[in-house]
């Protein structure tokens, strides 16, 4: 059980984004942090709320005790009317009783016949006493008030007066408040989540962009990372920019140690291969040695066309493909200048193919040399692409290749060791170019009378 | 038919020289690519052969500063590396055909040969005019079917007069076209191949093959086959 927690914690964690994580935070701080304020400030207004309706219930037994005249005898006369008009009015809600030991001396008009449930009022209580009674079903704060009356004989009468409010106004009023807050709060809250995700698709997209870059990098369709990223990001763009000319450059070494290999070994053997010419004829057994001299250096050709095929790498820039065949083509029709080859193509010029420029020479050198070594007059290139692949056509109006030899060529093809006298290298390399990258190679039948090699490539 | 031959590899340098000269071409080398440079600029050479990989000066550099100074000789190139690339940066500097090392010396013979017979017009591998074939890789001369002997110079004569049938050459530029760079030179010698060439050719004195034009040089005066006329 505690390996499970342990390995799924992580990869939970990993999944979230940087937008998630900082959008999860934000939203929860928030909440905290909007939730207390709603709290606090509802606090604050009921309390604020109640304060002053403590103070108004004071102000209303100010002007009780006023508007009342205490006879000599302990008597109370109020007058008939009080200048706060709720008073005289039934069931209004605002009721004044007054109250002597525990006999009503007093109560307002619009009390009518109702009776309050009054709290006791002793006189080790204080002076004022706040507390939420009963009429009926109704609930009201009341403010009890005691006052003593002392007569000119010195005698003291009790008096206690109350006042009651209705409670459900001041708790509307409250719900009312409570709930404006909720709203402005809520929309406040969802307003800043809003700005907030919008700043941070903002701040966040230079990743974005540099990632689609990669992206692009990978798909072979730029070559480096612009340079023009925020300070922050440009640090680790300029280290991935350097890594890629490392991998350039390194590659580049390797090709170059290949080729001055191929060089130091191939120019001797020229001189041993041209020794055993010039004098022809005159051992025996020198057919013999030049035969054996030449697989060398086929199986040397070979080895090193297969160790410098790159195939397709992670980074690797765009080949503009159709240049590149035509550069070729138009190299060739100066070779074959004297076979006055026709050569059509329906390429498309802005085709790209993320591979290695050297490989795609290599590749198509090989094969279109193949098609016109062997025409009459016509070569000719197609190419058709899908949403997954690239084909190349290449046909040329020879003999062609009669179905039995088709599959052979492409064996000795991929297995140079089998390879008898005299079979070109092109074939096999290029066959090996294509594997390389995953494509395929076939032969048919082509329109033109000779055969065809149809060169399938996949596009990533 | 003399050859510009640049290669810093000093025993395939004289190899080669060695082989081409049995091939009765004359043949001028050089070991760097200046040097080179110098030789295609300074001289009229009929097929350039040039190394690309070459001390001093990269071979493409020497075929595209001998194309920028309009130095029209065919060029090949050769290449160790044997990579595309190479190839096409070559012929796109200006070079009209490639080998790859190590070669056989049949081959580049042959290559040769075709060069120089396609920048003359020629198509077909052997040349016929009138009733003589020359073929460049046995070197052997007929007239009228019969094998005619000539010595290596005779012969490296006659094959210049044949490549340009029907143009006037001057007496220098067979000179230059025959001899080696360092020969001792003297152009009345000229006159005097001429006059046995005619001797072989034309024991019976019918065909005239080869006009004197006064103060201006030769002629050789015998037809081409018609689908080789310069196209």
């Amino acid at each position: 059980m505690a390996e499970a927690i342990d390995s799924t914690y992580p990869v939970l964690v990993k999944a979230l984004s940087l937008s998630k994580r900082l959008l999860l935070s934000v939203s929860i701080i928030l909440t905290i942090f909007l939730g207390f304020t709603a709290f606090s400030l509802n606090n604050a207004f009921k309390a604020s709320y109640d304060v002053t309706q403590h103070k108004q219930l004071k102000n209303y037994i100010y002007m009780l005790l006023t508007a009342a005249e205490f006879t000599e005898s302990g008597n109370i006369i109020m007058p008939s009317s009080l200048a706060e008009p709720a008073f005289s009015t039934p069931n209004s809600g605002l009721y004044a009783q007054i109250v002597n030991q525990d006999d009503t001396v007093w109560h307002s008009e619009s009390l009518l016949g109702k009776v309050l449930t009054l709290p006791n009022t002793l006189r080790s209580q204080p002076q004022e006493q706040i507390s939420i009674i009963k009429l009926g079903s109704e609930q009201l704060l009341n403010l009890a008030y005691r006052v003593v009356w002392e007569n000119n004989q010195g005698l003291e009468y009790d008096f206690t007066l109350h006042v009651s409010e209705d409670l459900k106004a001041s708790q509307q009023a409250k719900d009312e408040f409570s709930l404006n807050l909720w709203y402005w709060l809520g929309g406040t809250g969802l307003g800043l989540l809003l700005l907030q995700l919008i700043i941070l698709r903002w701040s966040l997209r230079p990743l974005s962009d540099v990632a689609e870059d990669l992206r692009a990098i990978e798909e072979g369709e730029e070559n480096r990372l612009s340079q023009d990223y925020p300070t922050e990001l440009n640090q680790l763009t300029r280290n991935i920019n350097s890594l890629l000319d490392q991998e350039q450059s390194r590659r580049q070494r390797y090709k170059n140690a290949l080729a001055d290999l191929a060089h130091s070994i191939k120019t001797p053997l020229a001189v041993l291969q041209n020794e055993l010419n010039l004098n022809k004829g005159k051992v025996s057994h020198q057919r013999q040695t030049d035969v054996q001299l030449e697989q060398i250096i086929k199986s040397i050709d070979y080895q090193l066309h297969r160790a410098a095929t790159e195939g397709r790498t992670t980074f690797q820039a765009p080949v503009a493909i159709t240049a590149l065949i035509q550069k070729l083509t138009t190299s060739l029709d100066k070779v074959y200048q004297e076979k006055h080859i026709t050569y059509q193509s329906q390429l498309d010029p802005t085709l790209t193919l993320s591979a290695d420029e050297g490989d795609m020479y290599e590749l198509f050198g090989n094969l279109l040399e193949n098609a016109y070594k062997y025409c009459v007059t016509r070569v000719s290139t197609e190419i058709i692409t899908d949403e997954e692949s690239i084909r190349f056509y290449i046909d040329n109006d020879g003999k062609g290749i009669p179905k039995s030899a088709q599959k052979d060529i492409l064996k000795r093809g991929k297995r140079m060791d089998t390879q008898t006298e005299g079979q070109g290298l092109g074939l096999a390399i290029s066959s090996d170019i294509i594997e390389a990258y995953q494509g395929t190679l076939k032969i048919g039948s082509s329109k033109l009378g000779g055969a065809c090699f149809i060169i399938s490539l996949p596009r990533r | 038919m003399r050859i510009l031959f640049i290669e810093d590899e000093a025993q395939l340098r004289e190899q080669t020289k060695q082989a081409l000269q049995r091939q009765s071409l004359t043949v001028d080398v050089a070991a760097d690519g200046q040097e080179g440079l110098y030789l295609g600029l300074e001289y009229p050479y009929d097929v350039a052969i040039i190394d690309l990989g070459l001390p001093l000066m990269p071979g493409i550099e020497v075929i595209k500063q001998l194309r920028e100074n309009n130095i029209a000789f065919p060029i090949l190139i050769l290449t160790a590396r044997g990579r595309w690339q190479d190839k096409v940066e070559g012929l796109d500097a200006g070079a009209d055909d490639y080998l790859v090392k190590p070669f056989h010396f049949e081959e580049l013979s042959a290559r040769i040969h075709a060069l120089a017979r396609r920048a003359s017009g020629w198509s077909s591998p052997i040349l016929t005019c009138g009733l003589i074939t020359l073929n460049p890789s046995s070197q052997v001369v007929m007239q009228n079917n019969n094998e005619v002997d000539l010595t290596a110079y005779e012969y490296r004569l006659l094959h210049y007069l044949m490549l340009h049938a029907g143009e006037v050459i001057s007496k220098t530029k067979l000179t230059d076209h025959i001899y080696e760079q360092d020969h001792d030179r003297d152009s009345n010698v000229i006159e005097v191949f001429v006059k046995r060439l005619r001797a072989k050719l034309d024991p019976d004195k019918q065909l005239n093959p080869i006009e004197t034009l006064r103060g201006r040089g030769y002629r050789l005066n015998l037809p081409r086959p018609s689908e080789s006329t310069l196209s």
